[in-house]
C-alpha cells in the first residue's frame, strides 16, 4: 500500500495485516554541472520507480511511505535525527520491519546513528530507464530486494 | 484617471475578460466530449481487449507457468505502459488457465510453490496464504476467494489474455 486515499483507507481496516515500512531516501540539488545534475535526477527517477515496483509485489503487507527528500547540501547529521522520527512514528504504529532504501552512499558512513534498517543498493548502471535492457537489469535488481524482504519475514 | 485617457474602462476590460476566460472554460469542457463523438480512437474500448503474451501455447505444460506482458494503456490524462504477470498451465482436456497472481486477501503477488513445503499450490508470502492448483483458496489461510482469472483467447497458436474476471474453473 502506498499513500493515496484508496490505499490508505485499506490500511486503515487491515493495519494489523501491514507490519512492514519502505522508504526511499532522495536526495536533491540544484547546483551542479549538466550530467551531476542529471545523475541525481535520474537516480531519484529510478529510486521511485524501484520503490513502486517493490510495493506493487508485496502490497498487502507493506507500506510505501512518501520519499523521504533532503537537500544534497544539507550535512546529514541533521537528517539522521529526522529519519529516525519518521522510524520512530511508524513502529509506533506497529511496523515490525523498517527498510529505508538509498542510491547516496553517504548514509553508509551514518548506518550506525540509523535506527531503521539501511538497504543502500550500487546504481544499476543503464542509459535510459525505459528502455528493455533497463527494464531487465531493473526487473533482476527488484526480485533480489523483494528476496531479501521475505528474508526479513522470515526471521 | 479620467475615462478619457482609458481607452477601455475597468467595467469593460472586466467584461472582456471574463467572457473570455469562461468562453475558453466552455470550448475546453465541451471538447473532449465533442472528440468523444468524433474520435474512434478516442472511444472506451469494451471489454473485449486481448492482449498478446509472447507465450507458444504448445509450450505451455500442466505445471503452472509465470508468464510476464505488458501493453499501452489510455487512462484520463496520459498513456502509460502496464506490465501484467500470469500464472499459465493446461488443465486435463487441454485447455489453458491462466490466473491472476494476485492475492485476494490484500493484493501480494502469489507464486506457484513458493514458499516451503507448498507443493501443488500457490503461496503467498505475506500473510501464508495458499491456493490449489485451481486457484481454490485453502480454508484455514487468510484468503476468502479463489484467485481471478483472465480470459483466453488463442490465436496462430499464440496466447493472448484478456479481461480479469472471477475464477470459472473452481
Ligand atoms: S495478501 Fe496474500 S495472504 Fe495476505
Amino acid at each position: 500500500m502506498k499513500w493515496n486515499g484508496q490505499d490508505v483507507s485499506l490500511y486503515a481496516q487491515s493495519k494489523e495485516f501491514v507490519d512492514t515500512g519502505i522508504v526511499p531516501l532522495i536526495p536533491y540539488s540544484l547546483s551542479g554541472s549538466e550530467k551531476e545534475l542529471t545523475q541525481l535526477a535520474n537516480q531519484s527517477e529510478l529510486l521511485t520507480l524501484f520503490m513502486k515496483e517493490v510495493e506493487e509485489e508485496y502490497r498487502g503487507r507493506i507500506f510505501l511511505a512518501p520519499s523521504f527528500t533532503y537537500l544534497k547540501e544539507t550535512s546529514i547529521d541533521k537528517e539522521i535525527e529526522r529519519i529516525n522520527e519518521w522510524a520512530e512514528r511508524m513502529e509506533a504504529e506497529g511496523f515490525k520491519h523498517l527498510l529505508f532504501f538509498t542510491f547516496d552512499q553517504q548514509w553508509k558512513k551514518a548506518e550506525r546513528k540509523l535506527n531503521p534498517s539501511l538497504i543502500w543498493m550500487p546504481i544499476p548502471q543503464v542509459q535510459d530507464i525505459h528502455n528493455e535492457e533497463a527494464k531487465k537489469v531493473l526487473r533482476s535488481q527488484i526480485e533480489q530486494v523483494t528476496e531479501l524482504i521475505t528474508a526479513y519475514w522470515q526471521e | 484617471m479620467s475615462d478619457k485617457k482609458q481607452p477601455v474602462s475597468r467595467r469593460q476590460f472586466l467584461n472582456y475578460t471574463l467572457t473570455g476566460v469562461g468562453g475558453f472554460m466552455a470550448a475546453a469542457m465541451l471538447s473532449p466530449m465533442v472528440r468523444m463523438a468524433v474520435d474512434p480512437v478516442l472511444q472506451p474500448k469494451e471489454g473485449g481487449e486481448f492482449h498478446a503474451t509472447g507465450t507458444e501455447v504448445k509450450n505451455i505444460t500442466e505445471e503452472p507457468t509465470r508468464v510476464d506482458f505488458s501493453y499501452e494503456q489510455q487512462d484520463a490524462w496520459y498513456v502509460s505502459e502496464v506490465s501484467k504477470t500470469a500464472w499459465v498451465y493446461k488443465n486435463e482436456s487441454g485447455d489453458v488457465i491462466a490466473f491472476s497472481p494476485i492475492c485476494k486477501h490484500l493484493g501480494c503477488i502469489v507464486k506457484w510453490e513458493g514458499g516451503q513445503g507448498n507443493e501443488n499450490q500457490y503461496y503467498c508470502p505475506c500473510h501464508g496464504g495458499l491456493y490449489e492448483k485451481n486457484g481454490e483458496n485453502v480454508p484455514g489461510t487468510p484468503p476468502l476467494a479463489p484467485l481471478d482469472q483472465y480470459k483466453v483467447k488463442i490465436q496462430d497458436g499464440m496466447l493472448y489474455l484478456g479481461e480479469v474476471i472471477p475464477n470459472k474453473v473452481v
